[in-house]
């Protein structure tokens, strides 16, 4: 086999760690790195010096970071062969997954540390405005307007309603009631309590909203054969996926867009359906995107949408338990690190939403810059099996 | 009093002939000199084929909206006296879309499919922006 499909379950993430994360004030964003990359380390007992490559994803909020990843090697006391501070978004924890598999097949390092930080309180660093010259005169700014244009249109094309992202919210928010150390895990969450919360972009409410989180993620990412020889149970990479697409190539994305193309890639690697698929992390920036994913990887038509989420199907005992550790929505925003950790945690047996008898567990990433001109969207998707 | 004023648009070579044009209220985009595809956002490249010659064209200013949003927290503490405001995105009967607020209308009064025209909007002595009025289908 010449394409990917060679790399099945060739590699593993082998290590796990999330820094504190919440409202965390005046801890800085390169200290959510290192301290969740020595937990990674810790979690699998790897050896400090065994690791020669290290990815990050550049702190958006931040503006330009040069050469966040060779500062956090630096930190970590590694003198890396292969480092690269990647920027794709949501899109990136997943993309660098793919990076770190590619730079060990091909011989570039052995042992690849992916970790991220942020501090959305930057002291001293004014926060850049997120769109373009052609939106930014019109108050047309930030991630959310974009989330909401694609709501309006689910809604219009689709009959997808408030009450069903209300639906989704919620679920999530009762995942994160099972997780300790989820940003929302003392808050409990009702329909009627989405429906009160006021409007932000309409037709978009604060509880379609992701969090504000200061906080950090890590994984390690080695051989399958040297993960079997550390101290947990190996993710083994399965299938992978990645597109990126414009709105000058496309039409406006209707959920079957550049999503649908990177889960297929996905699958295809896996060698596997959306049916197999066990549990499912959805990168849920915003609500509508939960909706999108479960659509264009294959999950459910839009006439389903409504009745899953009512009727528990996205949890434990459903069709689909997605977002077990609660989301973007209801764990944290770290910017989808903590999705794929509660993915690999779902291999082992070990999330506070577990769910039983796990084979495939699948993970989405959703970044690029929607809000630029011209739009542009990344998709990641990665699939993760038990040994 | 510190007062914060709204962004303008950031003009760099390849954008600053929109917006002049739109100064002698001029709805204009580039049309590539190679294949003719109509480009936007401005570019000195077109995504189609590559080329870079381009001529900027006169669009007809008519459109129909193909989604809006009402935003009541702005992102940007100079729009928060204009909230709730509608951002809509408007398809051009060229095929181009345009992010752009809707006036001349109330809020609860815009549809997806609503016919729009451009009107010009001075913002400053030097800047005008284009924006959309409901029109007769």
């Amino acid at each position: 086999m010449a394409g990917p499909e060679r790399l099945r379950d060739r590699y593993a993430i082998a290590g796990i760690g999330l820094s504190r994360y919440g409202k965390v004030p005046g801890v800085s964003a390169m200290a959510f790195c290192l301290e969740s990359s020595v937990r990674a380390i810790a979690d699998c007992g790897i050896a400090r010096d065994d690791i020669d490559g290290v990815l990050c994803l550049m702190p958006a909020q931040m503006g330009e970071q040069h050469g966040w990843a060779s500062r956090v090697a630096a930190l970590l006391g590694i003198t890396p062969r292969f480092c690269a501070t990647m920027d794709m978004g949501g899109a990136t924890p997943i993309g660098m997954l793919q990076t770190a598999v590619m730079a060990l097949d091909a011989g570039f390092a052995n042992v690849v540390l992916c970790t991220f930080g942020t501090q959305t309180n930057p002291m001293g660093i004014f926060p850049m405005l997120f769109g373009s010259p052609w939106t930014i005169p019109y108050g047309d700014i930030g991630a959310i307007t974009f989330m909401a244009h694609l709501a309006r249109r689910q809604m219009h094309e689709h009959g997808i309603t408030s009450l069903d992202y209300a639906h989704i919210a919620v679920q999530w928010r009762a995942h994160a009631n099972r997780n300790p150390t989820a940003q929302m895990g003392k808050k409990t969450m009702t329909v009627e309590d989405h429906q009160a919360s006021r409007l932000v972009a309409e037709p978009l409410r604060l509880f379609d909203c992701c969090l504000f989180t200061d906080g950090g993620g890590a994984f390690i990412v080695t051989s399958a054969e040297r993960a079997r020889d550390l101290r947990q149970t190996p993710a083994l990479v399965s299938g992978l996926g990645q597109v990126h697409s414009s709105e000058i190539i496309r039409p406006w994305d209707d959920g079957k867009g550049g999503g649908a193309e990177a889960g297929a890639q996905a699958y295809r690697m896996a060698g596997c359906g959306a049916r197999d698929i066990s549990v499912l992390q959805i990168y849920d920036a915003f609500t509508p995107r939960v909706v999108h994913d479960l659509v264009a990887y294959g999950f459910a038509d839009w006439g389903e949408i409504g009745e899953l989420a009512r009727t528990g199907q996205l949890t434990v005992g459903g069709r689909l338990p997605c977002n077990t550790h609660g989301g973007l929505l209801s764990d944290g925003h770290l910017s989808g690190m903590n999705h794929v950790v509660e993915a690999v945690r779902q291999v082992r047996g070990t999330s506070t939403t577990q769910v039983p008898d796990v084979q495939l567990s699948m993970v989405t990433g959703y970044g690029g810059a929607p809000h630029e001109a011209p739009p542009t969207v990344a998709y990641t998707v990665a699939i993760l099996r038990r040994p | 009093m510190f007062l914060i004023e709204k962004p303008l648009p950031a003009i760099t070579e390849d954008g600053a002939p929109y917006w002049e044009y739109a100064r002698a209220h001029e709805l204009r985009v580039q049309r590539c000199g190679a294949c003719g595809h109509l480009r936007f956002p401005p570019s000195n490249v077109c995504p189609k084929c590559l080329a870079e010659a381009a001529e900027w064209v006169r669009l007809s200013g008519r459109g129909t909206i193909y989604s809006f949003i009402v935003i009541h927290r702005p992102q940007h503490p100079a729009f928060q006296e204009d909230a709730p405001y509608n951002v809509a995105i408007v398809e051009l009967e060229e095929g181009i879309r345009l992010h752009a607020n809707v006036v001349d209308c109330r809020n609860e009064d815009l549809r997806i499919g609503m016919p729009v025209e451009v009107v010009f909007e001075q913002v400053k002595d030097d800047v005008v922006l284009p924006k959309f009025r409901p029109r007769a289908g």
